[in-house]
């Protein structure tokens, strides 16, 4: 029994002084190691406990049970693993931080990007009907992030019809809805239709997820070519 | 006529017990007070090294703490530190950053010596050679003992500062330069003082020496 309380203390022990390490290096509390030796160098990390971080702390995210976060490892591994070591440095991408529930001033969001630290934090969780299409949805605000002349708001808003306004944030419409419409008219989805960022990311993430390219309209036809040679500026290796 | 009393059987056991508790509280203030006996001092003329032009030997309180440098992971990197070495830099310098069994860090050679340190600033000074790039994507395992290069949050800013972590840190891999690995006196490096409650050191240990084997 003794022996028992002793490896559970010394776990203990060696998971706070782990967590020390990981919040000087990404200044996020409460993490673990999930998974560091992956193929393309991408470390990812769990929240332990939940944690709070930002401005008054309005960033929160809670911690998930094992068996959740094994399955949704998995899945969200398999996905990220399709970017090489090479294009994540380029993107300057190397942490991923699992949890769930994860909001931003109260408002649940599927993920927070942070080029400067590197890191993606996932909310494991959001949406279950398009959750690997989320994934990419989220790294491509990374890779938008690094490259913002690259990916020029102003060019991305002249391929849409005159008449068609983005909202002033992705969070002040109520274009929320992820499904992939059938008749296109510009955009793959109602999210799409609230900034430019979230339409190219709507974009890259339908064409990551392998999405039908036949019958598109032709606005949507110059959203695809605008995305794909824009990566392969980054990275003429980048394969979609 | 003064008549001699014999001492009962339980005034002996009193009289052994309180011997045996002098003798325990002399010897443990001794131990107490020299936190260095138990700690093995290298002494680098009696061991042979493959390269010894890549030896670097640091002396502190407990001894001397004998690194070994990677020219072919970081050169430019080793090439700074052996050039701060061989000016005798980093002599008298603190160790201003102390995490128990975890790392120490020092090498800020503005604001970290001894007789003029500024508490307010140390940890920020530079040596005046500017700063170099990160060396970063050579595989190195950041085992116990490794030595790296300290930067800010942003790569590139690597300067004088250095440390020296006392457990693995597999994170550290791809984060910082690596320059070496302590290679004997580790145990040396346990015995910095340190801070129960703060990460910054107030009335620092100091690098007594940082020399090469070989000039």
């Amino acid at each position: 029994m003794n022996l028992i309380r002793l490896i559970i203390l010394s776990l203990f022990v060696f998971t706070q002084t782990q967590a020390d390490t990981i919040y000087n290096l990404i200044k996020i509390p409460n993490l673990e190691i999930y998974d560091i030796k992956t193929p393309n160098k991408l470390r990812y990390l769990y929240a332990k406990q939940p944690f709070t971080l930002g401005v008054d702390n309005n960033i929160s995210c809670y911690n998930s049970e094992k068996k959740i976060l094994d399955q949704k490892y998995k899945v969200i591994q398999k996905n990220l693993n399709r970017y090489n070591q090479n294009f994540l440095k380029k993107i300057n991408l190397k942490y991923i931080v699992l949890c769930e529930d994860l909001s931003i001033s109260k408002i649940n969001t599927a993920g927070i990007p942070d080029n400067i630290m590197k890191t993606l934090i996932l909310d494991i969780k959001f949406n279950e009907d398009y959750f690997e299409r989320v994934i990419h949805h989220e790294v491509f605000h990374i890779i938008n992030d690094n490259f913002k002349d690259i990916f020029s708001k102003k060019i991305w808003s002249s391929f849409n019809n005159e008449e068609f306004e983005y909202a002033k944030c992705s969070t002040c419409t109520d274009k929320l809805g992820l499904d992939t419409y059938t008749n296109t008219k510009g955009f793959f989805s109602e999210y799409s239709q609230s900034t430019a960022s979230e339409d190219m990311a709507e974009v890259f993430s339908h064409l990551m997820i392998g999405v039908n390219l036949k019958n598109l309209d032709p606005i949507l036809e110059k959203k695809i070519d605008f995305i794909k040679s824009n990566l392969l500026k980054i990275d003429n290796n980048f394969i979609l | 006529m003064i008549k001699k009393i014999k001492a009962s059987r339980s005034e002996k056991i009193i009289f052994i017990f309180i011997i045996i508790l002098a003798l325990f509280s002399f010897g443990s203030f001794i131990l107490i007070k020299d936190k260095c006996l138990f700690v093995k001092n290298y002494d680098p003329q009696k061991i042979s090294f493959n390269n010894p032009k890549n030896i670097a030997i640091l002396n502190v309180d407990c001894g001397n703490v004998i690194i070994e440098l990677y020219p072919d992971i970081s050169p430019k990197a080793v090439e700074r530190f052996k050039r701060l070495v061989k000016s005798e830099a980093y002599n008298d310098i603190a160790f201003h950053r102390v995490i128990k069994d975890t790392l120490v860090q020092a090498g800020d050679l503005e604001f970290g010596k001894k007789g003029n340190l500024n508490y307010g600033k140390i940890g920020t000074g530079k040596s005046g050679l500017g700063t170099i790039n990160s060396e970063i994507d050579a595989p190195f395992s950041f085992n116990k003992g490794s030595v790296g290069l300290v930067r800010t949050q942003k790569y590139n800013t690597e300067d004088s500062q250095f440390f020296i972590i006392l457990r693995d840190e597999p994170l550290y891999e791809t984060e910082y330069t690596p320059i070496g690995k302590v290679i004997y006196g580790l145990e040396a490096l346990e015995k910095i003082k340190y801070l129960d409650k703060s990460q910054y050191v107030l009335r620092p240990d100091f690098i007594n020496s940082l020399k090469m084997l070989i000039n």
